[in-house]
């Protein structure tokens, strides 16, 4: 049997489900890289602390603890299976493809992970009641398993955009998926920018200290902390931009809002103002500039740059094989993947989808808008809305166009044959382009599904007397939606 | 749906080590993490009806329950991520096709849970202090943890119940030939289950409480009547929630499908009822030797394992249905082996979890029993010293292979 292993789909009409997985990554991306940043922090606090008997500075150390107790252990803890669960039903072979080449490495990160929750728990909870020896060493094992968790899950990251190696295509296995250069430019660029949210976001903590000398002690270190790490991370752009494959710098040359590079570039020039401004004036931090700055941080910052790089990979989501529409676009050698283009090339969806409605198998003319409903839902939605709001709503490319020969060619002529640029291949049977044509003239004007299935019927009233005309014809095609009085 | 297509679903990646080795991983973990919400819902519970009390003892229970319900939280959400992980290497056709056909409700878990979370540190930052007698404020704020607790509880209940129906997924997903692509609905569930899982929380956080007892009895000056309260109550709490747990048991295997009828008489679930009753027993044939040695941690931990024993009888249903029934064989996945990936895993998993995990726990047990600041000896000293270490190497040889592969490989 010819069938290619299409899960169901979730189509999301309101925002779209890339925004759903945008939002909840985005969310995660600031809880996730303050944990990393802040243990990292506390290592160099509570070494300073114990070094230069500072108790202060272990008394930060517990009340950052708190409130990253919730803010990134909690939440954090959350969101981050929220990005399986999320990207499991917008995008399941995607997160299949991930899982299913690094699941070890996966684990490897629970482990680490595992280590950082009791850790952080001890950190809190155990200042004043363990020696000063031990009390570093929690935080030095706290620093380095939470550093560990971003070493494990970075080169996931960048196969999401490329396999670490070209020869992974070839020869397959984990370290050759893993390991590249744009692994290494994303941790680089990562851990300088998770330095950065750590210096914001601990800017709420400081703003609470009672201890104005402390206070300005400390804010002026996170001002220090916030600057020199935002500009390294500007000035490694360059090379995190050149370790992307050329097709992803087109992309994002010809399809990013030209509106989010300047966000990106004015958030992180604010920072580093408002890292100048604590360093000048520490003592007029507020808990709400601080959280202000986050907020900044999170809409302005993260989220175009969680998007650009969600759209840079397109076609793709994994490994440059798997498509954004779940289809497996290119053979991988190596791990005895077969592209899944000559299969629908061959039975089309309708055929080789495995959830498929059996009335919709077989395209008829009054099944056919509803054929194209269901191939727009398989092979489009993904990216495109098939509702006016949403992720780029597939009828505003058609400007209300309902002329369905027109539109089928256009399926045919630019889909089929992968010559759209951005766009996966999408080969379509002939029957199936016109379906859904009609669906999508349907869009635009829903009455030309009636006017469709009429002229379809007529047509084919037309052919059996032709076929035999010594006879009385009987119409062999029910159609529910004509009116005429044939029969 | 037939197994061909079941097994088109499957990922052409393939494995990288023998499938056997993740469903035992899956199964061990689940056991782990389904402790540890059993732990944080009847610590809740405790700290609900302790909240709500006058007497002292029930307060002073309510104060430490609050402290075990926030720290079991965090283990309960850090230890899922494991089982979950595990479920999609070798059950991808299933868990992936159950979550997408109620989507909705899979991105509500994770609101709901973040609420959840949210009410129940609210309400643990508004009563720090239960036990020295001050007023409760917002309960309502536990009860809503608990409640959305028991909502997310339920829709992982119905996504692992739905993904044992393969037979229905095409009417769930176009019903009528027409695709409902919204994921708005949960399609199947069973409360008789759903209802055995969530009553364990009575039984373990009675043997539990029986450890807690144990560990509190090691510091100097004790309350010997709030010792009494802990083991009279647990005593109660365990052989209660015991039945309560085995009548829901029995009721599950009563309405299991018909096509899997017969798993209910086999040797999984009498075996499940067997242990569950001699963890129940346990507490009261050790008696008095809970007070003695490390006697009192034996339910809790003798609980753990009768916790597997479910995992398991859990496990082999899955087992029976999906192949039993619909020829899905697990364990014929295909295979890519990838040496290095899965002994980094190993080597990682039981040479550095297991040290520095041994070090850190060593510690928060010893600070825990000691009045004043505890100071390490030198074993435990150098086992905290050997787990910075191995991190240390484990980084260095990240970075070594890392740089070797990516530059000069």
């Amino acid at each position: 049997m010819d069938l290619i292993g299409l899960y169901p789909t979730w189509y999301e009409p309101g925002i779209g489900s890339g925004y759903v997985i945008a939002i909840i990554a985005t969310i995660h991306v600031l809880f996730s890289h303050t944990a990393v940043g802040a243990a990292l922090l506390f290592t160099y606090l509570a070494y300073l602390g114990y070094r230069d008997d500072r108790p202060e500075l272990i008394d930060f150390i517990k009340k950052y603890g708190m409130f990253l107790l919730v803010f990134s252990y909690i939440l954090g803890s959350i969101t981050g299976p929220g990005i399986w669960y999320s990207t499991t039903v917008g995008s399941p072979r995607g997160i299949s493809a991930l899982i299913h080449n690094f699941v070890w490495k996966w684990a490897t990160e629970w482990v680490f992970f595992v280590i950082e929750v009791v850790g952080v728990y001890m950190m809190v909870y155990l200042v004043g009641k363990v020696d000063k020896a031990t009390y570093l060493r929690i935080a030095i094992t706290f620093g380095l398993a939470s550093f560990a968790t971003m070493l494990a899950i970075v080169g996931i990251l960048s196969f999401m955009m490329e396999p670490g190696m070209p020869e992974w295509t070839e020869k397959g296995g984990y370290l050759l998926g893993f390991y590249g250069d744009n692994t290494f430019a994303q941790l680089a660029i990562r851990s300088m920018f998770m330095l950065t949210i750590t210096a914001v976001v601990g800017g709420i903590v400081v703003a609470g200290l009672k201890d104005q000398v402390f206070k300005t002690w400390l804010a002026r270190r996170l001002a220090v902390l916030g600057i020199v790490t935002a500009t390294i991370g500007m000035l490694l752009y360059p090379w995190y931009l050149s370790t992307l494959p050329a097709q992803a710098q087109i992309v994002m040359e010809n399809r990013i809002p030209a509106y989010y590079s300047t966000a990106i570039l004015s958030v992180l020039l604010a920072t580093i103002a408002y890292f100048v401004f604590t360093l000048i004036k520490p003592r007029m931090l507020t808990a709400s500039i601080a959280g202000f700055a986050t907020l900044a941080i999170l809409i302005l910052g993260l989220f175009p740059g969680e998007t650009i790089r969600e759209s840079a990979r397109k076609p793709y989501v994994a490994g440059e094989y798997l498509y954004s529409n779940q289809v497996i676009g290119k053979d991988v050698p190596g791990m005895t993947i077969k592209s899944e283009i000559p299969t629908l090339e061959k039975v089309g969806f309708t055929h080789a989808s495995v959830f498929w409605p059996e009335t919709q198998r077989e395209i008829t003319p009054q099944n056919a808008a509803e054929v194209g409903r269901s191939l727009a839902i398989a092979a489009c939605s993904n990216c495109h809305s098939l509702s006016p709001t949403g992720i780029r709503p597939i009828a505003s490319y058609f400007g209300g166009m309902t002329d369905i020969p027109r539109i089928q060619n256009y399926l045919i002529g630019a889909l089929s044959t992968g010559n759209t640029m951005y766009m996966p291949k999408i080969p379509l049977k002939e029957k199936e382009a016109e379906a859904l044509a009609l669906y999508l003239a349907s869009l635009a004007d829903p009455t030309v599904v009636a006017k469709f299935v009429d002229e379809k019927t007529r047509a084919a009233e037309a052919d059996a007397v032709k076929a035999a005309p010594s006879k009385p014809v009987a119409v062999s095609m029910a159609n529910p939606l004509h009116t005429g009085s044939k029969e | 749906m037939d197994a061909s297509a079941l097994y088109a679903l499957r990922d052409p990646l393939g494995v990288p080590a023998a499938p056997i080795i993740f469903l035992i991983l899956g199964v061990l973990t689940w056991a782990l993490h389904i402790a540890a919400v059993h732990i944080l819902l009847g610590a809740s519970g405790l700290t609900l009806t302790g909240a709500l009390s006058k007497n002292p003892h029930w307060r002073r229970l309510a104060d430490a329950m609050i402290g075990t319900a926030k720290v079991a939280l965090s283990v309960a959400i850090v230890l899922g991520v494991a089982p979950l992980l595990f479920v999609q290497v070798v059950y991808d056709p299933f868990w992936y096709t159950s979550n997408v056909l109620s989507a909705w409700w899979v991105i509500g878990f994770i609101v709901f849970l973040i609420i959840g979370s949210l009410a129940l540190f609210i309400f643990y930052g508004l009563n720090q202090s239960m036990k020295s007698g001050a007023k409760t404020r917002c309960p309502g704020s536990l009860i809503a943890a608990i409640a959305f607790f028991l909502v997310v509880g339920f829709i992982m209940h119905a996504l692992s119940v739905q993904m044992l129906h393969p037979e229905k997924w095409m009417a769930w997903y176009a019903p009528g030939g027409i695709i409902d692509a919204s994921g708005r609905s949960l399609h199947e569930y069973n409360f008789w289950r759903f209802g055995f899982f969530i009553s364990l929380s009575v039984p373990v956080i009675g043997l539990w409480m029986i450890a807690y007892r144990r560990y509190i009895m090691g510091r100097t000056q004790e309350d010997s009547g709030y010792l009494d309260f802990l083991r009279s109550l647990s005593m109660k709490l365990i052989p209660i929630g015991g039945v309560i747990s085995l009548v829901l048991l029995a009721g599950w295997m009563m309405t299991l499908p018909a096509n899997v009828a017969g798993f209910a008489t086999g040797i999984w679930p009498a075996s499940t009822a067997a242990i569950l009753l001699l963890a129940v027993a346990l507490p009261f044939v050790l008696a008095k030797k809970l007070d003695q040695g490390y006697w009192g941690f034996a339910p809790f931990a003798f609980g753990a394992v009768a916790l597997i024993v479910v995992a398991v009888m859990r496990e082999m249903l899955r087992w029976v249905t999906l192949f039993g029934v619909h020829g899905y064989n697990a364990l014929d996945y295909k295979l890519h082996m990838d040496w290095y990936s899965t002994l980094m895993f190993f080597l990682t998993f039981g040479v550095i979890g297991g040290g520095v995990l041994a070090y850190l726990l060593t510690v928060a047990w010893k600070a825990g029993q000691t009045k004043g600041v505890y100071t390490a000896s030198p074993m435990v000293n150098r086992m905290g010293t050997l787990g910075i270490s191995l991190l240390g190497i484990w980084i260095i040889q990240y970075f070594v292979i890392g740089l070797w592969v990516a530059y000069a490989g």
